[in-house]
């Protein structure tokens, strides 16, 4: 090998390797473009099989209609109920979750000792590993019996009809929700800085007053995705709320009885289909469509928020 | 030393007004410098003066660098490298390359000085035996790793990986040996042997190494280049840079008014 | 402020955070407590002769010769539930009209229940389901069985909400040639059914029998793995091309600003909206199958976890100093080169964490698979029907067995054992990915 192997590439060489190399560059490139743009084929192919039930029914009745009967002659599918049902078991799951999600992720950031956190890290990933039907398994097995007993004990003896409720989803998704939000809260409050913590302990402060008059200040934009990201995993979450909202499509009387049982778009697409015809399409199929492409759009929404959040405070903190 | 060799001095690598660009701005400015064949070059100059810059030319390593271009010539061997009909691997090739800080591929210790006989030929496992070999006792590493040839690159000690990134160089048969301070992420120990085996190779290769050290260059080289924000200041025989400098400047440096 | 109440403030804060970790930490456990637990029951339970007789007959498994011998006792022990049966049975035309209407249903009931227990009365046709060829296979359910039989239910709806009242069968039957019957099963319990401790490793492996009464859950744990398998191997490639595309090869600009996004975007589609794209893509429009498959099934999965193998890879890529690149440049390798033998291998480790836990994600989800891959009843599938049929899976007969089964409560351990199998595959897969990531950290290390 020793010697002089010439510089200089023949001409044929030259084109060979210059073929070869955009050969390779196009390939990968395409296979990107595939890998990435498939968002847009789901897009595509759910608003597609959408289509046909807005261009029949309209959209207004499904928005802003409660009545949901698929199966009558003529069929209803005012899908209002079930957009409010998806709006509460979401909403509330974050509510409850939010408080301790971010008191969880402080105390894993700041309180407690790094060899604890070791410890703990895998916590938080198992209960983000668990598979969702084994959550709305526990649900409908061990919780529902419970929160049915649990009327008794309640004073006044309270009657809880079913344990299958909107109570029981909304705790199970916080749950499922508990794991992103600490994590992301967490990153946030790290990237925080050691800093701005010893410049306030150095004034004197608590930690207490450090971590809620500064660090979470700092991390606000943080925790805000940390948010967003459980209201999406709430929101497209499936198997716990059909197994354990009780799949009623009524608005709840009043509205905020969480006792009472909900359904939810994912719930509905899930347990419908199996009576539409999946194959060569009815109003039924299509009008599951219009929900998966409903979820869809929030969830593109989420993510433009998320990502808006995300480029406000890069800029904001190259401007300071 | 540097009077017997300089007589039949042939360059090896030729700079003729070149310059190197990081987007628009000239790290390099029209250098011409001639580094003579199998001598140990030496080039120092100031942090941030274009040193590393003109080294990983030479063997168009800044190519990887996005937004950086040169201008003018620079011959190896009496081939421009810049022109558009070179192959850079065989560039690369026969201009080895060891860097500031040891970089063994995360792989056995056999598989590092390997790699670059696999990646330009097919050898039997007796040859590649054989390459190992010569290369890790050319590098002063065979006896310290001969038993554990098998083990992870990743546990030897620096001075060890870089006396191995050094026989991963060699074992490929470049003509020339490119160094960027490679001692400086070294304890002295270590540094001295890195030296010594310098001027062992010293005759076999052409060597420009690029150092911190002024008492380095004055060891183990024959020349030296000294370079201050981006322009060749002084070029001469070690010897004579370091006793009688002609510029201010270099005086100056070597003095350790600044630097 | 004062001191006193800041210190004060200060201790509530840290200990409410403390209070949410410890909150975490035991969600997981009530979460997982009870499924590990009874799960566990699927493989070691009390069995009782029924079940070895079951194991016999379906399985063609246990000493034959035992079993046999085994069956004749306890035949012979149930001699005496059977004559009282039937002596009561001849009794019963003789009784008071009054007395007569009030036994005959308590009668009916009892000797059903002694049919669930102790399986069909010798000499009576056997049943066609299998589920009613033997009796209670297992000691717990034989013992509620037996609280079935000696007590009868009623709901008391006086205080308001309905209680539950448990009220004695024997006092009714006194004096009658019934009335040795209950004595005897609350006594004998043990010589009727020979309850013994029993290891059923092969509930992993065994096919399921009469809808899951007996047999195990070897066609829904074979399902899964080819779903989470085929969705690996469609997902991986394409998102390790990808990620090396995204770190080597690409230059910024708006043309790469828009595909992350898109992959970012992806991340964040609801799995249930996957499930209704595989189905209009993969089965009503390229029909890659007639119906619903395995292949539509991972191929669904696989677009399901590509973001995330895009992303670990990415980071596991980016991870890689430079300086490896350098060196594998400076010795003359090409792009390619360098990415193949030092960049990929290099990123290994850390590529193979996503991919497990990708993998485990795979296995467990449920909605993208209901409309394109899953079925409630079928058959362990071979390699070649991956592209034509349809399989049972762990996830989706997890939800049907405890939501859509026509005796949901008759199966609670088939249920119990599921979620424990998916369960422990999943969080076992997560395992390997934080042993994967310790090794590394400790090889960095030192
Ligand atoms: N990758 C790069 N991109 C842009 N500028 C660079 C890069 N590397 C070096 N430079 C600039 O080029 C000049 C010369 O750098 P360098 O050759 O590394 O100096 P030396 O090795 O002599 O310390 C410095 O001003 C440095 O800031
Ligand atoms: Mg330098």
């Amino acid at each position: 090998m020793k010697g002089s192997e010439h510089l200089i590439l023949s001409a044929a060489e030259k084109l060979q390797r210059k073929i070869l190399g955009l050969l390779g560059r196009s390939l990968l490139f395409a296979v990107t473009s595939v890998a990435a743009l498939s968002v847009l084929a789901i897009l595509f192919f759910i608003a597609r099989d959408a289509w046909p039930f807005f261009r029949d029914k309209g959209v207004a009745a499904f928005f802003f209609s409660t009545a949901w009967y698929p199966a009558h002659q003529p069929p209803e599918f005012g899908a209002a109920a079930i957009f409010v049902g998806s709006l509460l078991v979401t909403l509330t799951a974050v509510a409850l979750a939010v408080p301790p999600g971010v008191l969880a992720a402080i105390c894993m950031s700041d309180i407690l000792p790094f060899s604890v956190r070791q410890v703990l890290k895998p916590v938080v990933e198992m209960l983000a590993a668990i598979p969702s039907v084994v959550y709305g398994f526990f649900a409908l097995t061990v919780l529902a019996p419970f929160l049915q007993d649990s009327g008794k004990w309640l004073p006044g003896g309270f009657e809880i009809s079913s344990g299958v409720n909107a109570l029981n989803a909304s705790v199970i998704l916080g749950v499922m929700a508990l794991p992103t939000i600490v994590s992301v809260s967490e990153d946030a409050l790290q990237a925080a800085g050691r800093e701005l913590r010893e410049g306030s302990y150095a004034l004197g402060a608590t930690r207490a007053e450090t971590l809620v008059k500064v660090v979470l200040p700092a991390a606000v934009s943080g925790v805000f995705s940390a948010v967003l990201l459980g209201i999406m995993r709430a929101m497209g979450e499936t198997m716990v709320v059909w197994m354990a909202s009780g799949n009623a499509a009524q608005i709840p009387k009043p509205w905020y009885n969480l006792l009472q049982p909900v359904r939810t778009l994912t719930a509905t697409i899930a347990g419908d289909m199996g009576e539409a015809d999946q194959m060569t399409g009815s109003a039924h199929y299509h009008v599951l469509f219009a929900m998966g492409l409903s979820l869809l759009v929030i969830s593109f929404l989420c993510n433009l928020a998320g990502e808006w959040i995300v480029t406000r405070q890069r800029k904001r903190l190259r401007g300071g | 030393m540097t009077d017997t060799v300089k007589q039949n001095v042939e360059a090896h690598v030729e700079a003729r007004g070149f310059s190197v660009y990081y987007g628009s701005q000239e790290a390099v400015k029209k250098v011409d410098l001639a580094i003579p064949s199998c001598q140990v070059t030496a080039i120092i100059g100031p942090s941030g003066c274009g040193k590393s810059t003109f080294l990983r030319a030479i063997n168009r390593m800044n190519d990887l660098i996005t937004g950086c271009h040169t201008q003018g010539e620079l011959f190896f061997d009496g081939q421009n490298v810049y022109s558009g009909d070179v192959d850079t691997a065989v560039v690369r090739r026969r201009i080895g390359m060891v860097f500031q800080k040891p970089n063994p591929f995360p792989k056995s210790i056999y598989d590092n000085v390997a790699y670059g006989p696999r990646l330009h030929g097919s050898y039997s496992r007796r040859q590649l035996d054989a390459i190992v070999e010569e290369s890790l006792v050319d590098a002063a590493l065979w006896d310290e790793v001969k038993d554990r040839l098998e083990k992870n690159a990743l546990g030897l000690s620096g001075g060890q990986a870089q006396r191995l990134c050094l026989a991963r160089a060699l074992a490929v048969k470049p003509e020339m040996l490119l160094m960027d301070e490679p001692t400086s992420a070294l304890d002295p120990k270590a540094t001295a042997r890195i030296e010594e085996l310098i001027v062992q190779l010293r005759g076999r290769y052409t060597i420009a190494i690029v150092t911190h050290n002024m008492q380095q260059a004055a060891r183990v080289s024959d020349m030296t280049a000294f370079f201050y924000e981006g322009n060749l200041v002084e070029f001469d025989a070690t010897k004579d840079l370091f006793t009688r400098p002609r510029e201010k400047r270099t005086e100056d440096y070597i003095t350790g008014r600044f630097g | 402020m004062h001191m006193r109440t800041r210190r004060f403030l200060d201790r509530a804060f840290t200990s409410a955070a403390c209070l949410a970790v410890g909150l975490m930490v035991l969600f997981l456990l009530f979460v997982l407590g009870p499924i590990f637990v009874k799960g566990a029951g699927a493989y070691v339970f009390m069995g009782t002769v029924e079940h070895r007789r079951m194991m016999l007959d379906q399985f063609d498994r246990g000493n034959e010769e035992r079993v046999t011998a085994e069956w004749l006792d306890v035949q012979q022990a149930r001699r005496p539930v059977y004559e009282a049966l039937s002596a009561f049975e001849k009794e019963l035309p003789g009784l008071p009209a009054a007395r007569r209407k009030e036994l005959k249903p308590a009668f009916k009931a009892v000797r059903e229940g002694v049919a669930e227990l102790l399986g069909p009365e010798p000499g009576e046709p056997l049943p066609a389901l299998t589920r009613k060829m033997y009796g209670q296979t297992r000691w717990t359910k034989a013992q509620e069985k037996l609280k079935e039989i000696r007590f009868e239910e009623s709901w008391d709806y006086s205080a308001g909400a309905g209680r539950k009242v448990l009220t004695s069968r024997q006092p009714l039957f006194d004096g009658t040639a019934l009335a040795p019957l209950f004595p005897l099963l609350e006594r004998d319990a043990r010589k009727l059914l020979r309850p013994r401790l029993t290891f059923y490793p092969r509930f992993l492996t065994d096919v399921s029998i009469d809808a899951h009464f007996f047999g195990g859950i070897g066609p829904e744990v074979l399902g899964t793995m080819y779903l989470a398998l085929g969705a690996m191997l469609i997902a991986v490639p394409l998102g390790i091309i990808a990620a090396i595309y995204f770190q080597e090869y690409a230059k910024e600009g708006p043309v790469m600003t828009f595909l992350r996004s898109c992959v970012n975007t992806l991340a964040g589609v609801p799995s249930i909206v996957f499930g209704l794209f595989g189905l209009a893509f993969f089965i009503n429009t390229m029909h890659v199958s007639s119906g619903k498959s395995v292949l539509a099934g991972a191929l669904t999965l696989a677009l399901l976890v590509l973001p995330t193998v895009i992303r670990s890879s990415e980071e596991a890529i980016a991870a890689v100093p430079r300086a490896y690149k350098e060196g594998a440049m400076a010795l003359g390798a090409g792009p390619w080169r360098t990415i193949l033998t030092v960049i990929l291998p290099a990123a290994l480790p850390g590529i193979l964490t996503g991919i497990v836990i990708s993998m485990g994600r795979a296995a467990g989800e449920t909605a993208p698979i209901i409309f394109t891959a899953a079925v409630s009843v079928g058959k362990m599938i071979g390699p070649t029907e991956i592209a034509s049929q349809p399989t049972p899976a762990l996830s989706w007969n997890l939800y049907n067995l405890c939501t859509e089964h026509e005796a949901v409560n008759e199966i609670r351990h088939v249920q119990f054992g599921m979620a424990a199998t998916l369960v422990v595959i999943v969080l076992a897969l997560n395992l390997v990915a934080i042993l994967i990531r310790a090794r590394v950290a400790r090889r960095l290390k030192g």
